[in-house]
């Protein structure tokens, strides 16, 4: 009796007991270790679904955009008023901050995935190479976006002795990192840059995934960095390079354009920022500034503002996914020819500039401007080629990093009685860092590193 | 036992026929361990005249001299069986067996795991009959616990019906885990038994409850805490805040029992008069006066400058005063004098509230039964909060033959509570509201609802809200429904070696419906906050109509357990008990949200949102669903070795493993183990020789808990998600942003308890005291992190605490006549918890707790007001300075101090933790009637309260306690209290108070928490059974008891009760008044 039960409950235990190895073995629902060229993918694009909208934000910096007490609500003025009027010594409490974590979130990801490339499964050789492509333009990109906020832009500083950001190469969260000079943020930009060429198989991506980098990106990120570099003869080249795959522009004599910046548009390249959110879009209104730029005759100042009364217009670009351009052919015409003229070369700058033109303005007043144009010395030529990158690019998150880069001018702004002032080459040309990184990080700002 | 029948049967038949004078001796020997000799056992002599009698010597030896008319002996000793020798003729010489009375110290305490003779017991554990006479009567299981164990201290912060009760034993062991302990029902722990953060709490509608609620406390019959390690260890890491174990009742041997019990409850109206609320006349007049002061925050708030602003003379009365107005509006406002809007009588009420419980129980030789059905009412004081309690109880246990008896039990309960829905703020809660609502506020125009414009939250929105309409269009309901089904066996393979095993099944779940018509200020909120701009201008996104949301949510877990427990005795006085086994418990939780708007709840029909983008579509899901599932596998042993039952020497050892994700198999498991052991001096033949002496033992151990925080993995882990980038094209994300940390380590506390159990004078003075120290280190909590890592916080070891303290119990007998018995019940707790080492965040203010408990609260010293009314603070030189001074402000009112610095300038005021808690119960039992009075305490803590105004942000639209008239004004020089301060007379301190946290962590507003409540007032009578029995009743038994009648405290004027003072949300502890009914047939 006693040994019939002993036996069946031995048989029960050793049982039960040798089935809880795997019972222990549960992957939780909806939770995931990436292991599959899917998973991968999808932690990528989580990155691109959440990028920073900074070079949205930095259009408060600009001249682009002004606030007042019609247009801007008591929620905004306190999110961004200090921001606008560059008071960034004590701005209130409320005041909305530039990116900082979540950028070298992206960094992270970036990294994770290059650390782990040999372990993705399920993915064919060119679908990884083209993952970790996209990794290494993310990783650009972003230090790049991170130096041009907050480091003295490279053309205004020694690169070698001045403070940059720190650079994030590794995927460990145990480090204590510290800044890198400007010329060695760069450095990694453009090495990453190539890497990236060499592991990028798509060349454009179909409407809809043209969010992603491509090898054309790669062409088009290569030209911007080396334009904030000042180095003319490189930036010309890489944005011929990119011409060379992509130089159809909307043309706005036609009825059936649609805004440059639309991410369906033939211009489009990279449709990750949307640049002006729907909440930056409606803090305040394009500023006298900015309209008064643009020309008799140019299409551009109804497709893109919608007059509202004689001295009130409204931004038509932004608002929604579907304005989402962080690079589009427009800007490579615009590069080149910058390019050109720095370095003399006044028909490549022609040559550049005047495609664009005639898709731009009205036949009569592009004629008009061409003419003027060809009359016009160098420093002329380079004062227009960039009036007309503002009018182009205005609203896309360009015109802040362009006068920064260039000559830093003065610039005012008024809000009810009070005015605003940044002189020449201001130090606010430069973003502190944010002071929550600097918190958590207080080794930060130790510069120069002994 | 066999031989003494024999030889008690054989003396029967040989009778003595002699009578004269002789001399009888004998010794008296301990009947299990056969050699031990009994030193003071009374002998006396049954028979004849007289009674003669004397005590064994320190060889248990006696001799009497006794006349022949004496039968028999009659021999006594404490914890052993009276035993009648009958005197044989001719037999001088006796050798007189006691068997030890197992009743009083076989005594057996319940572990979940084990039942374990105290005899034996090394560990600190504390029982609790759970009986109307001890706990009074009690609500739910938690309630019954206050104040009754040494060393478990309770807080009810919220005094609302079916709210859970704060439970610590021996302090806070944890920082950022659970510091809650384990329950257990009848061997089987229970999930859902945490009780959220008393933030959480704050909302009327945030009715929440733990699975303990739904057990009905009538079918408990024992309750049993498990304190220190060597108790807890077998429980492994879920185990480290303590085990209370509950052990339900079941049937006895005999004839049925049928049991009714009925409790009808009283509930007196909450009397918000405590609060020293501004009437209509004082709101008036201090809205007057500051109309003409130069104090601007909201200023067109408040019914005043309302009348004023409608027949434009704002500006008339700030220059001219009263005078000036006109006479119909002076008539307008002196109108709102005389209403006095009782909001005591709108908001609260008095409540009757029912409890039935039915229960059926018996049992044979073979088979034992017990079935109960309970129902319980309880409606809140607060007008709109229902609450019901439905419990099914059915348990069985059979002796199928010899060595196999199994049992079954099942548990059922369906609790439903229903409420109206507050606001995110809070402002809506009915015991907040009262605090805010204005004296001269009418809610009805007639049969309209007057909106209060006046109270609105943080927000400055024109909303509308009043609160009849929030009561009668909004619900709040949710419904439990909790199934516990307990199967085992127990198999016993032969004498010494026994397998038992349990499965448990634990299946809990609620539908929680919130709803709001479209007339009410929840809907109003819900979609202002919806609106968005479109080419046509900005509305909201909402269709019209009311919404309804909807969570559904599964909890179900298995337990299955086994055991083999060896015991056994060899050579009469070595006992060994072994015992080993596992248990395997997988849990599963499933929740379901849906939200639907445009609802209307009579025709039941919603209206499709139409989204503006995917991009808002993101901000509003319509529809979620969450998962989790969690394994464990652990196995366990235990060891004890008694000897003599004088010495015993125990330990256990469990290895607990569970489903990390991603982890390898080895670091699954961390060994938790235990050893002890325990010293019975009263056996010592030189304890034995003080007769007073009944009981005297050491315990001591010693054992490690732990914890791991199951959330950090050394993985990069993702969820799961569906997001849209560009139109059109939705695609699989993976979100990663919790920081992967490969070197977290366990959280780990050492345990150390010593223990000494007295008892005297025959067993009426007995005494427990306990000395315990924990050190916890590898404390896991939040480290800010480098951002340029990617991530803000990661978990990391970074704290070490310890916990030391006192736990003293006392119970006497004071006086025990035939008719009158009184009985004494005080146990205390005094615990000092101190942080050893915190990383204190470098860009903190608030000062790190290193040296200080955890509960530590930090303030600003103060010195009394400035010639302005603004407060002076007290620097480390102990000179008073204003805030510019002590802060350094610059002018933006920023301080200019490092973070370092900012921290220093706080000083530790007290903890919030009580010092010593405990409670005193007496019980006076007359003839048939009985009187108990129980009281609980806690003292020494200190609670920050909210202070009574702002000085900057008054909201004059807001009514306040009379604290406003005291302030600092030119009419009132000796005011107490801060002026109502004007930005541009120090514009830098003015935005110190009025932007950051500074006027509430001001040492004035830290108050001294001691009170010492009268828990239960009890006065029952028990009918004489030969009364009743005509009428087929066993037994009848009346109580009438008052519950929380009287407390008293640290000073608590302009609150409801010291228990709640810090939370001005909480609904105040009911007084209650209970008659009940307790019948057996």
């Amino acid at each position: 009796m006693n040994t019939k039960y002993i036996m069946i409950v031995a048989i029960l235990v050793i049982g039960l007991l040798s089935g809880c190895d795997d019972f222990l073995d549960i992957t939780p629902t909806g939770k995931v270790i990436a292991k599959t060229g899917e998973e991968y993918r999808a932690l990528l694009t989580y990155e691109y679904k959440n990028f920073p909208e900074d070079r949205g934000l930095a259009t408060l910096r600009s001249d682009e955009m002004t606030l007042d007490k019609a247009s801007t609500n008591a929620e905004d003025y306190d999110s961004f008023f200090d921001i606008w009027s560059w008071n960034d010594d004590a701005p209130s409490a409320t005041t909305v901050s530039f990116g900082w974590r979540r950028y070298y979130h992206v960094i992270y990801i970036a990294n994770y995935i290059i650390t782990h490339q040999a372990d993705i499964t399920q993915a064919t050789a060119a679908e990884i190479s083209q993952l970790v492509g996209e990794a290494h333009m993310m990783r650009a990109y972003v230090h790049f976006l991170l130096v041009n906020l907050y480091a003295t832009p490279y053309t205004h500083c020694d690169p070698g002795t001045t403070r940059g950001i720190p650079v994030q190469l590794k995927a460990d969260i145990n480090q204590l990192p510290r800044s890198s000079s400007v010329e060695k943020v760069y450095e990694q930009v453009l090495a990453d840059i190539e890497t990236a060429r060499a592991h990028l198989n798509v060349k454009l991506w179909p409407k809809g995934y043209n969010y992603r980098f491509s090898t054309v990106a790669a062409d088009a990120l290569l030209a911007r960095v080396l334009l904030h570099m000042g180095r003319w003869d490189a930036a010309q080249a890489a944005a011929e390079a990119v011409l060379k795959e992509r130089s159809t522009l909307e043309n706005m004599n036609l009825g059936n354009s649609v805004l440059p910046c639309h991410y369906t548009s033939v211009e489009s390249i990279v449709a990750l920022e949307q640049v002006m959110t729907h909440v930056y879009k409606n803090i305040g209104i394009p500023s006298k500034e900015i309209l008064s730029l643009y020309r008799s005759g140019d299409m551009r100042k109804n497709k893109y503002y919608r007059q509202v009364t004689s001295s009130r217009s409204e931004l038509r670009k932004g608002g929604s996914n579907e304005y989402s351009c962080s690079f589009r052919t427009a800007e490579f015409y615009l590069t080149a020819a910058e390019a050109a003229a720095r370095l003399g070369r006044f028909e490549a700058a022609f040559n550049h500039l005047f495609p664009l033109i005639d898709h731009r303005y009205n036949t009569t007043a592009a004629a008009q401007y061409k003419t003027e144009l060809r009359g016009m010395n160098q420093e002329q030529l380079l004062v227009e080629i960039l009036a007309e990158r503002a009018r182009e690019l205005a609203f896309e998150g360009f015109r802040w990093f362009d006068l920064r880069r260039t000559s830093q001018p003065s610039l005012r702004k008024t809000y009810g009685e009070n005015t605003y002032q940044l002189s020449p080459a201001d130090a606010r040309y430069t973003l502190r860092f944010p002071s929550e990184a600097v918190e958590a990080n207080p080794g930060l700002e130790l510069w120069p590193l002994k | 036992m066999k031989r003494i029948a024999f030889i008690f049967c054989g003396l029967l038949l040989i009778l003595p026929l002699l009578a004269q004078e002789r001399t009888v001796s004998g010794v008296v020997y301990d009947g299990e361990t056969e050699k031990e000799p009994l030193i003071g056992a009374t002998v006396s002599t049954v028979g004849g005249k007289g009674i003669k009698g004397m005590q064994t010597d320190e060889n248990g030896r006696f001799r009497l001299s006794v006349s022949s008319e004496v039968k028999s002996l009659l021999v006594r000793y404490l914890g052993y069986l009276p035993t009648t020798v009958k005197l044989q003729p001719g037999v001088q010489n006796y050798e007189i067996k006691l068997m030890p009375n197992n009743e009083v110290f076989g005594e057996v305490v319940v572990t979940g795991y084990q039942k374990i003779d105290r005899r034996k017991l090394t560990a600190s554990v504390a029982s609790l009959q759970v009986s109307d006479e001890v706990v009074g009567a009690v609500k739910s299981v938690d309630q019954a616990l206050v104040g009754q164990i040494a060393g478990l201290s309770t807080v009810s912060a919220n005094g609302a019906p079916g709210a859970p009760v704060k439970i610590r034993i021996r302090g806070t062991a944890s920082i950022s885990g659970t510091q809650e302990p384990l329950w257990v029902l009848d061997g089987m722990p229970l999930e859902g038994t945490d009780i959220p953060s008393m933030e959480d709490l704050k909302d009327i509608d945030n009715i929440y409850q733990t699975s303990i609620a739904g057990i009905n406390p009538s079918d408990i019959e024992n309750i049993t805490v498990l304190k220190d390690a060597a108790a807890t260890a077998i429980y492994g890491a879920r185990a480290a805040n303590g085990v209370i174990v509950i052990t339900t009742k079941k049937g006895k041997e005999g004839r049925p029992i049928v049991n009714f019990s009925s409790k009808i409850t009283l509930t007196p109206t909450t009397d918000i008069k405590r609060l020293n609320l501004l009437n209509a006349n004082e709101k008036v007049d201090l809205e007057l006066a500051l109309l003409s002061s130069d104090y601007k925050y909201r200023a067109n708030k408040g019914a005043v400058a309302r009348i004023l602003a409608e027949s434009g003379e704002t500006a008339t009365y700030a220059t001219g005063g009263w005078t000036a107005l006109s006479s119909a509006t002076q008539a307008r406002i002196d109108a709102l004098r005389g209403i006095n809007t009782d909001w005591n009588d709108v908001l609260f009420r008095s409540v009757i509230n029912q409890e039935y419980n039915v229960s059926l129980s018996g049992g044979s030789e073979r088979a034992s039964y017990y079935s109960s059905v309970g129902y319980h009412n309880q409606s809140g004081t607060v007008k709109g909060v229902e609450n019901n309690r439905f419990n099914l109880t059915l348990k069985g246990t059979y002796s199928l033959n010899k060595i196999l008896k199994v049992g079954a039990s099942v548990f059922a309960n369906q609790r439903e509570q229903e409420s109206f829905l507050a606001d995110m703020n809070g402002f809506t809660n009915p015991v907040y509201y009262s605090r805010l609502a204005n004296p001269y506020f009418q809610l009805l125009n007639g049969n309209a609802y007057n909106y209060d414009t006046n109270v609105q939250g943080k927000e400055d929105s024109s909303l509308d809200f009043n609160i009849l309409e929030e009561r009668n269009n909004t619900s709040n309901r949710r419904t439990d429904r909790a199934l516990m089904s307990i199967f085992d066996a127990e198999l016993k393979l032969n004498d010494f070696l026994k397998l038992t095993t349990q499965m448990g099944v634990q299946y809990d779940q609620y539908t929680l419906k919130k709803y709001a018509g479209h007339d009410s200020y929840a809907m109003r909120k819900e979609k202002l906050f919806a609106t968005f701009s479109f080419p046509d201008g900005k509305r909201s996104i909402l269709p019209d109509g009311g919404m309804h949301k909807v969570t559904e949510y599964h909890n179900k877990q298995w337990t299955w357990k086994a055991m083999l427990e060896f015991a056994r005795r060899f050579n009469q006085i070595h006992d060994l008990e072994l015992m080993g086994g596992t248990e395997v418990r997988r849990s599963e939780t499933e929740a379901i949200f849906s939200a639907a708007y445009g609802y209307d709840n009579r025709t039941l029909t919603t209206q499709p949102v139409l989204f503006p983008s995917e991009n808002i579509a993101e901000l509003y899901p319509l529809y979620k669903e969450t998962h989790q599932e969690n394994a464990f596998v652990s196995w366990f042993a235990t060891g004890s070795y008694t000897l003599s039952y004088r010495y015993t020497l125990g330990g256990s050892i469990r290895f607990d493993g569970s489903d990390v994700f991603g982890v390898a198999k080895k670091y699954r498991y961390l060994p938790l183990y235990s050893v002890s052991a325990l010293w019975r001096a009263a056996q010592e033949l030189f304890v034995k020789r003080l007769k007073w002496i009944n009981d005297l033992s050491f315990r001591a151990s010693y054992g490690l808990q732990g914890n791991i925080d199951k959330n950090t993995s050394p993985y990069l882990i993702g969820t799961f998600d569906r997001v849209t980038i560009l139109p059109g094209t939705p695609e699989k994300v993976i979100e990663a942003e919790n920081a992967p940390n490969p070197d977290l380590r366990w959280e780990k506390t050492k345990n150390i308890n010593l223990g000494l159990n007295l008892s005297v004078l025959d067993n009426a003075i007995t005494f427990t005291l306990d000395h315990y120290y924990r050190r916890s280190t590898d404390l896991i909590g939040m480290r800010m992190l480098p951002l340029e890592t990617g991530f803000s916080m990661t978990t990391i070891n970074w704290a070490s605490m310890e916990n030391r303290g006192w736990e003293i119990a006392i119970a006497t007998r004071n006086v025990k006549t035939k008719h009158f018995k009184w009985t004494t019940q005080l146990n205390l707790g005094f615990n000092t918890n101190k942080v050893l080492k915190e990383t204190v965040a470098e860009n903190s203010t608030y000062p790190g707790r290193e040296g200080y408990p955890i509960g530590a609260v930090f303030a600003y010293k103060t010195a009394g007001l400035d010639a302005q009314g603004y407060p002076l603070f007290v620097n480390a030189e102990g000179n008073a300075m204003t805030a510019t001074e002590f802060f350094k402000l610059n002018r933006h009112g920023a301080s200019t101090l490092t973070a370092e610095q900012q921290r220093a300038l706080y000083s530790y005021v007290g903890t919030t933790d009580p010092k010593c808690s405990g409670g005193f119960n007496n019980s006076f039992e007359y003839k048939n009637w009985q009187l108990h009075v129980n009281f609980m305490f806690n003292l020494g803590m200190k609670v920050r309260v909210v202070p009574s105004y702002s000085p900057t942000n008054y909201d004059r639209g807001l009514n306040t306690n009379r604290d406003i008239l005291n302030r600092r004004t030119p009419a009132n020089p000796a005011g107490l209290f801060p002026s109502l301060m004007v930005s541009t007379d120090r514009p830098a301190e003015y935005i110190r108070y009025s932007e950051y946290n500074l006027y509430s962590m001001l040492d004035t507003w830290v108050r001294d928490n001691n009170y010492l409540r009268l828990q239960s007032l009890r006065l029952a009578y028990k009918f004489e059974p030969s009364l009743l029995s005509k009428w087929g009743i066993s037994g009848l038994s009346v109580s009438l008891e008052g519950r929380n009648l009287w407390v008293t405290g640290s000073d608590y004027h302009n609150y409801l009760d010291p228990e709640t003072m810090g939370n001005p949300f909480a609904q105040p502890i009911p007084k209650s008044v209970i008659f009940g009914l307790n019948m057996n047939f």
